[in-house]
């Protein structure tokens, strides 16, 4: 390959640190505001650039590991902290983001994960991307949400009103909702044409179940004009839900025969 | 908020009562459970599940239309107990992804309360069914009397009421059998997963040929005494292609000429043939330690042995590819006599007189010498009510989606 994964992943960690070091000092230097944004996206850009290589070597959408939903978690997170800094003007969200993102590389740097460019012929659907990436967006938004949550319940803990905030994580979590219920239908749809029945109850089927109601429970909650304060500690909260989601179940003793967990070939 | 503090139970009922009532059902389930020593449900099969479903569906609709204004009802139809289910079946289905569904070991516990098949049992059962009324009773005032701006929440609520309660009533009407055909034969008898007896089928499924591709082969390094694969440097899958170079600890294998198709002539050395008798070769330079050698491999097949090299103790060998993509020619012939032929393959069923047929496997020790296919034959009337619901809930998504960005555009 042209690029390899080490070197871009260091490279895009840097740029993301340089782009918080600068966004820092410009609150009190606001003209090195620019290079913030600059070194950010660009870090960001790099991570395209090397999952667009990477597809391309692989002759297949690298959506099927672990470790190559990551590269688009990474690539993907900072992305909705910029937005919503262009959108709403909060900026903070970024940050919490990008160290997010380098967090999901730090794990593959750590685990260097098998190239395989075999895809099982059940992956082989035309439900497979569209599935998948909608997942990831989903997943992608209520991670967002997760943390600007957890920066609102920071505020409150300060006595400091937050009203932009709370509403940025109400949004970012009715996206991910949105992406969510697509997922899991779309899932559900693929599983019949692929295994026969569209649901089975297998754990990772249960555990995505379990975060759409999580998220379910949020929205009706909100209807009911419950505290918002008190429901940004549950959007928190609801994040542990995604992370056992992510990676937990395949930890779990209920995975020994999931479909879903490919990368542990026997 | 409230100045006075309400006494539980006193009007009006919210979330204590409603949570208290959730986990009062849900643990009955389980006493039910126990009592019957974890048989589960016995659900109806058609027509009685429809009937029931749609006497249940009426009688929920018309209670909340009828009793609007009591407190008791309007309570039963609130988001506070709405809330309260949706936690109930969190914790249901959170056992569920946790605990191993499946395997009832006889007198224990995890048996006698079924929460190794918890999707299927009492307390699950009671849950759903509370669910139903609750998310029914909201619609049934949404939908009288009837304005355009609800059209969201109906999508929402009843594609949810339609795909759960006809998936969960529906399920005791689902065939699901594996029909094991040999290329060339013919058969009418399916095996179902509880049973080695088989059951007949209204058809009969005829094999002509079954195909499987496979993925290049791969280099493997092994080894005899601790009966593993050394991992590759690269930790790379080696996929065999010419040019490739795999590399482990002191030795350096590079791939200097491939045939994916090939057979050995008296000389031992291969030559290209035809697609379905050719086993795959590859020439490789070999460097271990200061030694330079220049072999064959080959995958081997039932009628030839694989060619291997020993390199001190170890043995380098080409494993076949992982499949990637194996179909069935078949000719479906139902008890009318009439035919229809079809190919077969993984994500690509096939619907004929209201079964699908699967491919589902093979033998899986012959690879793609195979002269057995497994097909699923699958029926589930149910389906299309689901699918409704499915696509209910995905225009109620759009929309809400849609009015999520408009709202706050207003804000
Ligand atoms: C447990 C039973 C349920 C009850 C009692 C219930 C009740 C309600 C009520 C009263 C509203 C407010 C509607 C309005 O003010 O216009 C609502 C909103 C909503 N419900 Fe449900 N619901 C239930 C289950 C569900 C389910 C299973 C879904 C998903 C398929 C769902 C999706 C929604 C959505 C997306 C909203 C809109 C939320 C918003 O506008 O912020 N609900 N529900």
């Amino acid at each position: 390959m042209v690029i390899d994964f080490n070197t871009a992943a260091l490279a895009a960690i840097a740029f993301w640190a340089a782009g918080i070091v600068f966004g820092v000092v410009a609150r009190w230097q606001s003209s090195l505001k620019i290079y913030s944004t600059i070194c950010s996206v660009t870090g960001s850009a790099i991570m395209g650039v090397f999952i667009a290589i990477y597809w391309s070597y692989l002759g297949r959408p690298p959506l099927r590991t672990l470790g190559e939903t990551r590269l688009w978690y990474a690539a993907l997170i900072p992305l909705v902290g910029f937005l919503v800094e262009y959108r709403w003007k909060i900026d903070w969200l970024k940050y919490y983001c990008m160290v997010f993102a380098a967090f999901f590389l730090g794990i593959n740097l750590q685990h260097p994960d098998v190239f395989d460019k075999a895809l099982m012929p059940a992956l082989q659907s035309p439900w497979f991307v569209p599935h998948v990436v909608v997942y990831l967006v989903g997943y992608v938004m209520l991670a967002a949400s997760s943390v600007a949550a957890l920066h609102n319940v920071t505020l409150q803990l300060r006595s400091k009103p937050n009203l932009t905030g709370e509403s940025v994580a109400h949004y970012l979590a009715l996206l991910g909702f949105v992406l969510l219920t697509f997922g899991l239908i779309f899932g559900a749809l693929w599983a019949k044409e692929a295994w026969g029945h569209y649901w089975t109850w297998d754990p990772k089927e249960t555990w995505a179940f379990l975060s759409w109601l999580a998220y379910l429970g949020y929205l009706h909650a909100f209807r009911y004009k419950i505290d918002s304060k008190k429901l940004q500690w549950y959007l928190a909260l609801s994040f542990i839900v995604l992370l056992i989601c992510w990676f937990g179940v395949n930890y779990l003793p209920s995975a020994a025969n999931s479909v879903h967990s490919y990368t542990r070939q026997s | 908020m409230a100045a006075l503090r309400r006494r539980l139970f006193q009007s009006p009922w919210e979330f204590r009562e409603s949570f208290i009532f959730a986990a009062a059902a849900v643990l009955a389930g389980f006493l039910v459970e126990y009592a019957t020593g974890g048989t589960g449900i016995v659900k109806p099969r058609l027509p009685y599940n429809a009937v029931v479903l749609a006497l249940f569906g009426v009688s929920v609709i018309s209670a909340g239309l009828a009793f609007r204004n009591s407190a008791f009802v309007k309570w039963l139809g609130g988001i506070p107990l709405g809330l309260a289910l949706i936690s109930a079946i969190s914790v249901l289905s959170l056992i569920g992804g946790i605990v191993p569904q499946g395997e009832p070991v006889p007198g224990s516990l995890a048996t006698l309360l079924r929460i190794n098949q918890i999707f299927s049992s009492w307390p699950f059962a009671a849950a759903v069914i509370l669910f139903l009324v609750n998310l029914g009773l909201s619609l049934s005032w949404k939908l009288v009397p009837f304005s355009l701006k609800n059209i969201q929440f109906i999508l929402f609520h009843a594609g949810f009421w339609l795909a759960l309660s006809c998936g969960v009533m529906g399920s005791s009407d689902l065939q699901r059998l594996v029909v094991p055909i040999e290329v060339g034969k013919a058969n009418n008898l399916g095996y179902v997963m509880e049973s080695e007896v088989p059951q007949k089928l209204p058809f009969s499924v005829h094999l002509q040929e079954f195909s499987l591709e496979e993925y290049p082969p791969q280099l493997m390094l092994f080894d005899p005494k601790s009966d593993k694969l050394v991992a590759e440097n690269s930790q790379a899958i080696n996929q065999v292609r010419k040019g490739a170079i795999a590399t482990w600890k002191g030795i350096e294998v590079q791939v200097v000429d491939f045939m994916p198709y090939a057979l050995p002539g008296k000389d031992g050395i291969p030559r290209p043939a035809e697609r379905n008798t050719g086993i795959a070769f590859a020439k490789v330079k070999i460097l271990s330690g200061n030694v330079f050698q220049e072999a064959w491999l080959s995958t081997g097949s039932p009628m030839f042995k694989p060619y291997a090299v020993e390199l001190g103790g170890l043995l380098l060998g080409m494993v076949p590819g992982t499949p990637k993509a194996f179909r069935s020619a078949v000719t479906i012939r139902d008890e009318k006599g009439e035919e229809t032929k079809a190919t077969l393959a993984v994500n690509h069923p096939v619907d004929v007189n209201g079964w699908k047929f699967y491919q589902m496997g093979y033998d899986e020790k012959a690879g793609r010498w195979s002269q057995l296919s497994l097909v699923e034959v699958i029926r589930d009337p149910w389906l299309p009510a689901v699918y409704l619901g499915l696509f209910m809930i995905m225009a109620g998504n759009l929309l809400f989606f849609w009015n999520g960005i408009k709202q706050h555009e207003a804000a």
